[in-house]
């Protein structure tokens, strides 16, 4: 029991994060616990959501790739592309998967056999595809996409919208690589440099460059919700949004150097995000205080677990030379 | 082993940082002066006036305050950390520097200097929490980088400061130019030739360069990680905080946003310049000419009159190709000096 | 070992496509269950903005809310800083919660807004855009400034106010999905080509983008400057753009021999009028925008208009109004600012 208490607790904290936020904005606006409403939002959540889970066995990895959001355009335009052209929702998704499968090759090839630092080559994808999405959407973009190339992001079933279905799907699909497979456990391995993954013979090149087409495949599943979602497509699609990826990866307790972190994490700090956003928003909060509250939650969320250091520093002062 | 141990000892510890920095120096200036030559080459030839007085002094206009951040952003890179919040610290130190210093005539005069002590006090805090708390750097700043723009955003409101607040003295030096050159190359260049200096020559310079190459082999020698991450992270707010009045001043006009994504640029031109993201290798002079380089891709390709998503391709291309070339230059030098350890040994 | 990765991969993928299939195929309902719909006897309208921040925006939110105290409405001013779609559906979406009896939205993305501006008509919410519209079908009127002509033409007879001799034009839009910006842009192109009155003028078909961002902006202009060396103006519909375009003249030295005669705030630009380097730029009242906008919002939640073409618009203290084709409602009240007048605005 302990074991478990300990294993999670950063969960935990996310948990208890998400009780007070969840307590903050039902005092803060009264329309906040209507279901339907935040049904509504959290559509337009998922997207972002998505990559999240995408970049989350990247960061295991112990690398990291902020061109997800330039994936996401890439997919989303080329699939709405398809769409104007009259093609098939089949074809139009596979044609705009393998694209994505083959930007997720470029990456994962880069970084595990030309062993560059992934920081920078993704930097540099970041701006390749953003440029590439411009070009295949034009300057005016696509719009009024309809019927089955929208489904995915614009219908319901029931009472549950599709995206979120989507995200949950993603999400289990990620949970049992990482957690249930031989694959999942090579990522926590790779991410902790231990010596016996060469002995193993485990290939990283390859374990890597299946990981950044997963992320590319979450990222190319995001655009698909997105065109759907926003019946258009343009270049500048999430452009500007890798940050708020990157902070649910954070937020979820996942380590940045790599090896730790689970998925229920990620999914906790979606959830948490989704709310105070959803709560201060609601509240009808000044834009300029949304942008401080949501710093400080990142803050106070990464400071909080290492404060017990400061107290190391103080103790240890006066002893060290 | 023990012959080993006893010619470590020999050389003085002074002796093999500074061989060391040498080393780094060597091994990945070549990168960016190959890549600059070749851009200026294309450039030379698709694009009309590239290489004229006018034109040259323009592209050394903009790189200037590039480069001068990128060379902040390196010091923090080579102790193999990241700094994010660059943008944040640019925007605010400018708004509030800009704006407080106009509320009185007096304080006009010493607006550079609040913008320093400020830009000190912001990479404090990053150099505090990375340092002493020894949360990650990538964290760490993510969070100062939103909780330092909202800041910003929660100070300025909807107002902008206008050109009409930014001392006349300001207003002059911005565009000015001497001996031919525009004074904020001058300043550049002058920050360039200080920072190399303290890094090649001074011993905690050093440090910071043996501390990014081989941090566990650093604090086994009893050098005092935090207080090196703590150095670099502040110098490198002093340097942003800096930009942030150099930026506002070519600028004119700042509002809440101005900065916003800047990081991205930064780490471009650094990496582009040969600093290596996983520490211990990359110049001033490397970081200076990375911002060069950009500046050198955004010009001529608005004079060729390029669509600005090829720049946007290219830019990313370039960053890729740039590290690349950084990547194989060091396979070569660390067969080079394998070699050269593998001969110590047996001597 | 290498085959049970692939094996898992591959199921995995299979896994995820079946289900997404399955979902888009066997989705029961085809648009969501629909919530309370209706507005009652209700005072709320919610104003939205691009983004919040800009001195722009804001101004324009002010002149609601103002309004709206006249009018004895709940007038807000609502959403965040970030500018970007998806942040402002958010808001969007959020604000249709609030069960506002109208919203006054200026679209940041034309197409992306449609489907949910779509869907709060449909739960009995009034839809007037201002300032960056929709598509028609997603809301009811569109308060434009500026009727996109009477836009170029304001702009490009500023420009020849600064110099009568006319000369090259460049244009500089904030980006590609800025529609207002865009169709500025056309009909300049198309008046300086077909009307005599700017024979005088040429242009720059390669129109390059600055995000609003005014760094971005300043170095953009400075290049337009070297990449043609007879380039008389810098046009911009983009706020920050101008006055960031006019310091870059000031920086490169060109005054008097480039201009920047676009869109403005009075704020920004005084110390260039001042000094001579712009002798002419405009734009309108943002506040008054933001006024009419929220009367007309008010009149349509009161059913005294439908938003039918030739129907009369009337806002006591502003003037009277015409709806035009596809709903259009254009304000029409452009203000040229120079050194005699510009005194004279607060914002």
């Amino acid at each position: 029991m302990k074991s478990f208490i300990r294993r999670y607790q950063w969960q935990e904290v996310l948990i208890g994060l998400l009780v007070i936020a969840v307590f903050i904005g039902t005092q803060l606006s009264p329309y906040f616990l209507n279901y339907l409403n935040l049904a509504n939002s959290s559509v337009t959540f998922v997207p972002t959501a998505l990559m999240g889970l995408g970049l989350f066995p990247i960061v295991v990895l112990g690398e990291i790739d902020i061109s997800l959001t330039s994936t996401l355009a890439v997919s989303a335009v080329l699939y709405a592309r398809c769409w104007e052209a009259g093609m098939p929702v089949v074809e139009g998704a596979l044609i705009s998967l393998a694209v994505a499968v083959v930007m997720g090759v470029v990456n994962g090839v880069l970084v595990a056999v030309a062993k560059l630092p992934s920081m920078a080559v993704t930097l540099g994808t970041m701006g390749a595809y953003r440029g590439a999405a411009y070009l295949i959407a034009g300057d005016a973009g696509i719009n009024g996409i309809e019927g089955g190339y929208a489904s995915l992001g614009s219908t319901w079933v029931g009472y549950i919208p599709v995206p979120v279905l989507v995200f949950a799907i993603v999400a289990f699909v990620i949970w049992v690589i990482m957690a249930k497979t031989n694959y999942g456990q090579y990522c926590y391995a790779i991410g902790n440099q231990a010596p016996a993954v060469k002995s193993a013979g485990i290939s990283i090149t390859f374990v890597k460059i299946v990981a950044y087409v997963l992320g590319a495949v979450t990222a190319w599943l995001a655009g698909v919700v997105w065109a759907g979602q926003y019946a258009s497509a343009r270049g500048d699609n999430a452009d500007g949004t890798i940050m708020l990826v990157l902070t649910i990866v954070v937020l979820g307790g996942v380590s940045i150097f790599g090896g730790s972190g689970l998925t229920s994490g990620v999914v906790l700090a979606v959830a948490l995000l989704f709310v105070v956003q959803s709560a201060m928003s609601l509240a009808n909060v000044p834009g300029t205080t949304q942008t401080l509250i949501s710093g400080l939650i990142l803050l106070i969320a990464i400071v909080l677990p290492n404060l017990s250091r400061l107290k190391e520093l103080i103790v240890k002062k006066p002893t060290t030379k | 082993m023990s012959s080993d141990k006893g010619n470590a000892s020999n050389k003085s510890f002074g002796q093999q940082l500074s061989a060391r920095a040498r080393s780094a120096m060597k091994s990945q200036g070549a990168g960016v002066i190959v890549f600059l030559l070749l851009i200026i080459v294309f450039f030379s030839i698709f694009a009309p006036h590239f290489m004229s007085m006018q034109n040259v002094k323009n592209i050394l206009f903009s790189a200037a305050v590039l480069a001068i951040a990128a060379v902040g952003e390196s010091l923090v890179l080579l102790t193999g950390n990241y700094d994010l919040s660059v943008g944040s610290i640019v925007g605010i130190v400018a708004f509030i520097s800009y704006d407080v210093c106009s509320k009185a005539p007096g304080l006009g005069y010493i607006v550079v200097i609040f913008g320093l002590v400020f830009g000190i006090l912001l990479g404090a805090f990053n150099g505090f929490l990375v340092g002493y708390l020894k949360i990650p750097s990538m964290v760490a700043t993510l969070g100062t980088l939103s909780v330092y723009r909202g800041l910003d955003s929660l100070y300025a409101g909807s107002r902008e400061v206008t050109k009409n607040q930014i001392p006349h003295w300001v207003n002059v030096f911005a565009p000015s130019t001497f001996l031919g050159i525009p004074s904020y190359v001058w300043i550049c260049l002058i920050l360039c030739v200080v920072a190399s200096f303290f890094l090649f020559y001074r011993p905690s310079g050093r440090m910071l360069y043996a501390y990014g190459s081989n941090p566990k082999a650093a604090e086994s020698f009893g050098l005092k990680s935090p207080r090196i991450i703590f150095g670099a992270y502040t110098l490198s707010g002093l340097l942003a905080g800096f930009v942030g009045i150099l930026m506002g001043a070519q600028v004119g006009t700042i509002n809440s946003v101005m900065g916003n994504g800047y990081e991205m640029e930064v780490i471009a031109a650094a990496v582009i310049g040969g600093v290596s993201l996983w520490g211990g290798v990359g110049t001033p002079a490397g970081a200076m000419l990375g911002a060069l380089v950009y500046a050198c891709l955004d010009n001529g390709l608005i004079l060729i009159g390029v669509n600005e998503y090829f720049r946007l391709i290219f830019q990313g291309v370039a960053v890729i190709a740039a590290v690349g070339v950084d990547a194989f230059i060091r396979m070569q030098s660390a067969r080079f000096s394998t070699r050269h350890a593998i001969l110590e040994v047996q001597a | 070992m290498l085959k049970s990765i692939v094996q898992r991969g591959k199921i995995a993928l299979g896994v995820v496509c079946a289900l997404a299939m399955l979902g888009s195929v066997g989705a029961c309902s085809s648009s969501a269950p629909q919530g309370a719909s209706g507005s009652s006897d209700n005072k709320k309208i919610l104003v939205i903005p691009k983004y919040t921040g800009l001195k722009y925006f804001d101004v324009s939110g002010d002149g609601a809310k103002e309004e709206g105290k006249k009018l004895g409405l709940d007038v807000q001013y609502i959403g965040t800083q970030d500018a970007t779609a998806n942040a402002q559906i958010q808001t969007i979406t959020n604000a249709i919660a609030q069960k506002p009896a109208a919203m006054v939205v200026s679209a940041i993305d034309e197409n992306a807004v449609t489907p949910i501006l779509k869907k709060a008509q449909s739960q009995g919410i009034k839809v007037v855009t201002y300032d960056a519209d929709a598509d028609s079908s997603a809301r009811t009127v569109f308060v434009n400034q500026l009727s996109y002509e009477l836009a170029a033409r304001t702009m490009l007879d500023s420009a020849l106010k600064n110099d009568p001799n006319g000369g090259l034009v460049a244009f500089i839009s904030a980006s590609p999905s800025a529609t207002n910006h865009r169709k500025h842009v056309e009909w300049m192109k198309k008046l300086i080509d077909s009307d005599a009155k700017y024979s005088k003028l040429k242009y720059v078909d390669t129109v390059q983008y600055s995000q609003d961002d005014a760094t971005k902006s300043e170095e953009i202009s400075r290049n337009l400057m070297q990449a043609h060396p007879d380039l008389k103006f810098i046009i911009s519909s983009s706020v920050p753009t101008t006055a960031a375009a006019a310091n870059a003249i000031e920086n490169a030295g060109k005054q008097g021999q480039v201009y920047a005669p676009g869109f403005s705030m009075p704020s920004s630009m005084s110390h260039f009028v001042e000094d001579g380097t712009i002798k002419a730029f405009c734009l309108w009242d943002p506040a008054q925008l933001g006024a009419v906008s929220v009367a007309v919002a008010d009149q349509l939640v009161q059913g005294k208009i439908t938003g039918k073409k030739g129907e009369k618009v009337k806002v006591d203290g502003i003037g009277e109004f015409t709806i035009g084709d596809k709903g259009e409602l254009n304000v029409d009240k452009p203000l040229t600012f120079t050194k005699d007048n510009i005194s004279q605005y607060k914002f």
